[in-house]
């Protein structure tokens, strides 16, 4: 694990100490050598997990996300060179170090071992994000955005902390790999509902979970596109990634305990997509259909069955890339418009053809398109969840046409149609951009040729 | 005042607490007790206004009634136990009496109400003074007489005092004020986990007087009193501005800082002891504070605040107060995470 954290830590000094000229060119060809470094971790032996050290590990869980998470960095510093073009130097040098922390902190998260481990890492990587959403954002709000962000967060954390210390002091251990063989069943008392739910409500709010996710669209529209990015793809399968790790503690009660957040994550699912047809700002309508898919998950997750976890962590895989896709084509609008209202750009076709197959490609993703991973992923939880009760087909049934129904409203509005006569004069897409997004559709298209790597 | 006064008086402030912390006989400690706040006297007072002055009093009163309180404590333990001698077994009722007097010394709740108006009225490095050397004396004796002390009034004065040092410091603009009760949270912090392992409750003070030392000094180096004038550091250092920030989200209890460390043993020690809701309830009520904290960053790091153009053109002189050891200081304060298994050696 060593060989994937030392040259992340070591980006930042590479940052601080390189040419100016050289810093962009440096950190995302460092980043995406580090990233060829974590695919070896994708084969993975079939039974048990890879284990590194007693601090850090691998399974094939987790070792997806990772791939996700090395993966995105380089893809971070080409979305960001544009808008930081005008700053000075050295406050290039700290977005980068910024998000070179982030990264180095994600990593981390997702190979620990020991839950105390994770948990510190996991509010760890509140920090960066919240100097990049607070710091480099763009507008007034961007100041409440980073409020809600962390305080949201820490409320849903700090009883997680108080359950992991005393999960520690009644099993003995919590180190991941000997709980898994170790867990002993905890019967449905009061105080075990409350254990439930000290657990699970950081997750919950980091999915987020729809009663709960007030802090995201905000986060979301008010960071700037790497912060966006990152939140979209990696932040947000913390929490899966940690609600996976965690049910295997606290069973049966998750039976129990399930039917609330069941019902709020299938209602919120068909909620946020509805509201993604009224929304008017791009950033604010990819944040709300982020929500709907990790309801998705969130659901798959409590099911607890085989395959809703598999087609929760390919869900998790393919929603990172999709909506980060579909982030980076909304930042490509933003800076030649310097609006996120959407129409205000329309009929783009017209006059950026290629950047219009990407958003084709981004937007046929994110409809669950076969035979994309997005369609695999969705179609898992749906078949799990009808067989956990049929009666959810009808809620995930609405949820995916609402969700076609947005995705071709978002894309015929942006590229179809009349253009607006203002944007004769927008800049060309300039072949970082595009190389951006081949960069995000090449996995999801890879992935779609063989599936059994993501699907845990 | 003249260097020969101010070390002679400094010197009985360290002897009074150093008097304190060595001796075992009772009347010793109170001598040092009153040692240290008659001597500190003149150091709160070292700028010559009635606002000083009025602070002055206010910590000179409270803290002789604390003083009273614990002679009568002193000498009901002496009328029980019939020694002198600092022992384990204490009288309840001298030892409620001792905890009480010893919180009104710290400035815990419900004894708290001179500790913001004092720090406001005095200079920020008596302030500095106040807040952290002050407080190692009382919670010394706590120290030693923590086996006999009321569980439930240590955790109903620790409950308190979070609450209201996170409450009490939201509208506050005054920097002294907001470290006022800062301190008085970190006190409760402190209390909370005494009845049950003291040895923690010496890891929180060393990792709380290192953060507020370093803060302290933070802010002496901008000449600054108010939230609004300590926006204008990008202007002077833009470095501090960076410090600021690493330092507020450690006093607030921020992983991977070290101000989280305190938080995380004190919350595993209650938890070893059966206590589930109390631990969570102290967390959330110390995001109160999390959040003053995270208003002073904004202010300072995260935004340019908005301000008239006069007064971003501080004058820009050398600094020259004392700051001593101060990049040891801030690295302790923020990045003795990993280093946690090392308290072992308290």
């Amino acid at each position: 694990m060593l060989k994937i954290i030392i040259p992340t830590a070591m980006l930042m000094p590479m940052t601080w100490m390189s040419k100016p000229n050289m810093i962009w060119i440096n950190s995302t060809i460092y980043s995406l050598l580090i990233s060829l470094i974590s695919l070896s971790y994708l084969n993975q032996l079939g039974d048990n997990s890879l284990n590194f050290s007693l601090l850090f590990f691998s399974d094939p869980l987790s070792a997806p996300l990772l791939v996700l998470t090395t993966w995105l960095l380089p893809l971070m510093l080409m979305a960001s060179q544009s808008h930081l073009s005008k700053e000075t130097l050295t406050r290039k040098k700290l977005y980068i170090t910024m998000l070179t922390t982030l990264q180095l902190l994600l990593i981390m998260t997702f190979t620990a071992t020991e839950l105390i481990m994770f948990y510190i890492l996991f509010e760890a990587t509140l920090i960066p994000t919240l100097i990049i959403i607070t710091r480099w954002g763009n507008q007034t709000e961007r100041l409440n955005a980073g409020l809600y962000f962390l305080f949201y967060t820490l409320m849903g954390s700090l009883p997680l902390l108080v359950a992991l210390l005393y999960i520690q002091n009644t099993t003995g251990t919590l180190n991941f790999l000997i709980i898994q063989y170790w867990a002993k069943p905890i019967s449905t008392t009061w105080s075990n509902i409350f254990l439930w739910l000290a657990c699970m409500m950081a997750f919950m709010v980091k999915m987020p979970l729809y009663g709960l996710h007030l802090w995201l669209p905000k986060a979301h529209v008010e960071a700037p596109i790497a912060g966006s990015m990152v939140l979209a793809a990696v932040l947000l399968k913390l929490g899966g990634y940690g609600m996976m790790r965690i049910t295997i503690l606290l069973n049966p009660t998750t039976n129990q305990m399930a039917y609330p957040f069941m019902m709020l994550s299938l209602w919120g699912m068909v909620m946020t997509s509805s509201i993604c047809l009224r929304q008017t700002d791009l950033k604010s309508l990819i944040a709300y259909s982020s929500v709907s898919h990790m309801a998705l998950v969130i659901v798959a997750v409590l099911i607890q069955t085989p395959w809703s976890y598999m087609g929760a962590t390919a869900l998790m895989i393919a929603h990172g890339l999709t909506s980060s896709m579909l982030f980076c084509l909304a930042n490509s609008n933003y800076e030649r418009v310097h609006s996120r209202t959407m129409i205000l750009a329309r009929g783009l076709q017209t006059i950026l053809p290629l950047m219009a197959a990407w958003w084709l490609l981004a937007s046929l993703a994110n409809l669950a398109l076969p035979p994309t991973i997005n369609l695999i992923g969705e179609l898992f939880v749906v078949m799990a969840s009808f067989s956990w009760s049929n009666m959810t087909i009808i809620l995930m049934g609405t949820n995916i046409i609402i969700t076609a129904l947005y995705t071709l409203y978002m894309l015929i509005t942006t590229q179809r149609g009349k253009h607006t006569h203002h944007i004769k004069n927008i800049n060309p897409s300039f072949t970082r951009e595009n190389a951006l997004m081949t960069l995000h559709l090449l996995p999801l298209l890879l992935l779609s040729l063989n599936p059994k790597t993501v699907l845990g | 005042m003249k260097p020969p006064i101010f070390i002679i008086i400094m010197l009985t402030v360290i002897s009074g607490t150093m008097i304190v912390l060595t001796t075992s006989h009772w009347l010793m400690v109170w001598i040092g007790l009153e040692m240290n706040l008659l001597a500190i006297i003149p150091i709160l007072m070292k700028k010559h206004n009635p606002r000083a002055t009025e602070a002055a009093t206010k910590y000179f009163l409270t803290q002789a009634t604390a003083s009273m309180l614990l002679m009568m404590g002193i000498i009901i333990n002496l009328l029980h136990s019939g020694q002198w001698a600092m022992s384990k077994n204490l009288n309840p009722m001298a030892s409620a009496m001792m905890t009480a007097a010893l919180a009104m010394k710290l400035g815990l709740a419900p004894f708290h109400f001179w500790v913001p108006e004092v720090t406001q009225g005095i200079s920020m490095s008596s302030g500095l003074i106040l807040l952290t050397w002050q407080k190692i004396a009382p919670l010394s004796v706590l120290y030693q007489i923590s086996p006999t002390i009321n569980p439930d009034l240590l955790l109903t004065m620790a409950t308190m005092s979070i609450a209201i040092g996170g409450w009490g410091g939201l509208n506050q603009t005054q920097l002294r004020k907001i470290m006022a009760y800062s301190s008085i949270a970190h006190m409760g912090w402190m209390t909370a986990i005494m009845a049950y392992s003291p040895t923690m409750m010496i890891l929180n003070l060393m990792i709380y007087i290192t953060m507020t030392l370093a803060t302290f000094m933070l802010f002496m180096h901008n000449s600054t009193t108010t939230v609004s004038s300590l926006s204008q550091t990008w202007n002077k250092t833009p470095l501090v501005t960076l410090l600021i920030l690493t330092l507020m989200m450690s006093l607030g209890g921020l992983p991977p800082l070290s101000g989280f460390i305190p938080k995380w043993m004190i919350i595993q020690e209650l938890t070893k002891n059966e206590m589930i809701m109390m631990p969570t309830l102290l967390a959330m009520t110390a995001l109160l504070n999390l959040y003053f904290y995270m208003r002073l960053t904004y202010t300072t790091t995260l935004t340019m605040f908005p301000s008239s153009n006069n007064m971003k053109m501080k004058w820009r002189f050398e600094h020259t107060k004392k700051m001593i050891f101060l990049p040891p200081l801030i690295v302790i304060s923020t990045m003795l995470l990993p280093l946690t298994p090392m308290l072992s050696i308290l």
